[in-house]
């Protein structure tokens, strides 16, 4: 109860002093009142430092109200009240010493924590001693928001590009295996590495987020010159479905497989052969599924081949492997067919 | 010192479908008996639940998932394994530190000297 007792006095005298403060120096008051920085005065002969003033900005950012300031110490929002360093910095501004700005974590009173940058200039009579604080505080919450963005996507950005460090490593070092003429390895790295620079390109117009299948085609497709369906010799049908990120440059790479198959061996080899490539999206017990088929027609006779190349091994193992389903090639005489059941990406890759 | 990769039956988790095919030339190359690969987590922990393997190298981060679930799979049934990751050293998975770790892109030796070493 007697503290209860003290603290209401204490608020009373700090009331008060706010008056007098506000009668003193009126049209600062107003100013200090209106800002949209959040300011406060704290009295420096009371061995607390209590606040006798806080203006509207700093009721705003710390959600407490006037009443419930006044007359506290001037640090009784620190998230954490027992930090020496912060508390260091706060006395060695107090004492004038220190003229720098610095960065505290601070408590709303709604418990949540934000950052703030603090700035304190002792106020002296004229006998050039302090008698109070002048504090003002800088909210540093989105600032700070934006940091752990800015960091979350360069961690990304790092994880992204070591992993494209690694695929081109894969690619170059298949490329070896299959092919003894360094003129061909550099034909299949260059081509590769041109397919995959395609899909980023294409996820880069869409932010990244997503991209449609009609343009990972097309865009597969696009360095076979005239390869589209105004040449007559591609027929794209099915719903423009979107893939995330990932899966989209793996068929991305996938289609480029295909197409540059088909330009040496296949539908694309000579004046008539064409390629139709539809799909479909059905229901199964484990989820919707895409059904692709790739159809060649029109080539020259097929015959197939006697060892699996890293074309087939990148559609039948590595695109099978990383959309989680099936891919199958199938040698027929009269064209390739590439069938393809994957799991259907779920709808939210708008 | 690869003799001791010859018969061996190999866990891949990995998400990118390049990186796998090379991890699998090279394992097929130094005669290991079998290579199977996973890309999800799910994937990874039913394999491992339903089948025996000798050791296992498995990505941090599999499709933006972390992989430790994999990683106590593999624990629990004494299989050891081998990280690979496409973070740099200073954001090492806590539980990461037992385990010998390569970053991508690594060298083929550093593989098969990591894989080595699990076994000997």
């Amino acid at each position: 109860m007697a503290k209860d007792n003290k603290k209401s006095k204490d608020q009373k005298s700090a009331e008060a002093e706010v008056e007098s403060f506000a009668d003193d120096l009126g049209p600062f008051v107003v100013a200090a009142e209106t800002t949209r920085m959040a300011m406060v005065f704290a009295d420096a002969c009371e061995a607390d430092n209590p606040i006798i003033f806080a203006n509207d900005a700093f009721l705003e950012l710390t959600g407490f109200t006037r009443k419930e300031v006044l007359g506290q110490n001037f640090n009784f929002f620190m998230a954490h009240v027992d930090d020496e360093e912060a508390l260091a910095l706060i006395r060695e501004s107090f004492e004038g010493t220190s003229q720098t700005d610095f960065e505290i974590h601070y408590r709303r009173k709604d418990g949540t924590k934000f950052w703030a940058t603090l700035f304190i200039s002792p106020v002296r009579d004229d006998d050039g001693d302090i008698i109070q604080y002048f504090a003002s505080f800088v909210d540093l919450t989105s600032y700070k928001d934006e940091q752990t963005h800015s960091r979350m996507l360069i961690d990304e950005l790092n994880h992204r590009v070591k992993n494209t460090l690694a695929t081109v490593q894969s690619i170059v070092s298949q490329a070896a295996r299959a092919n003894a003429d360094p003129k061909a390895m550099r034909k299949a790295v260059e081509s590769r590495l041109f397919a995959l620079s395609r899909s980023h390109d294409l996820l880069s117009r869409e932010q990244w987020r997503s991209a449609g299948l009609v343009d990972v085609i097309n865009d597969a497709l696009a360095p076979f010159g005239g390869l589209d369906e105004r040449s007559g010799r591609v027929e794209i049908s099915g719903d423009d479905i979107r893939f995330a990120p990932k899966a989209a440059l793996a068929l991305g790479i996938g289609f480029n497989e295909l197409a540059t198959n088909a330009l040496k061996y296949g539908a694309f080899s000579n004046e008539d052969g064409s390629v139709r490539i539809e799909w479909t999206v059905e229901p199964s017990p484990t989820g919707r599924r895409l059904h692709l088929i790739w159809t060649e027609k029109d080539g020259p006779v097929v015959v197939a081949p006697l060892r699996k190349g890293f074309g087939s091994q990148v559609l039948e193992r590595g695109l099978a492997h990383e959309l989680g389903g099936t891919v199958q090639l199938e040698y027929l005489s009269e064209g390739l067919v590439c069938m393809l059941n994957i799991p259907a990406p779920v709808s939210d890759h708008e | 010192m690869s003799d001791l990769l010859s018969g061996r039956r190999i866990l891949v988790v990995e998400d990118e479908m390049l990186i796998v095919l090379m991890i699998e030339g090279i394992l097929e190359d130094l005669g290991c008996h079998s290579v199977t690969s996973a890309a999800t987590v799910n994937k990874a922990v039913s394999l491992i639940e339903t089948e025996t393997f000798d050791a296992a190298m498995l990505d941090m981060n599999l499709c933006g998932e972390d992989s430790s679930r994999v990683a106590d799979a593999l624990s629990e049934r004494a299989v050891p394994f081998i990280y690979s990751t496409g973070n740099d050293k200073r954001d090492m998975a806590q539980g990461a530190r037992d385990h010998a770790v390569l970053y991508k892109p690594y060298h083929e030796r550093d593989l098969i000297a990591a894989l080595t070493q699990l076994l000997s």
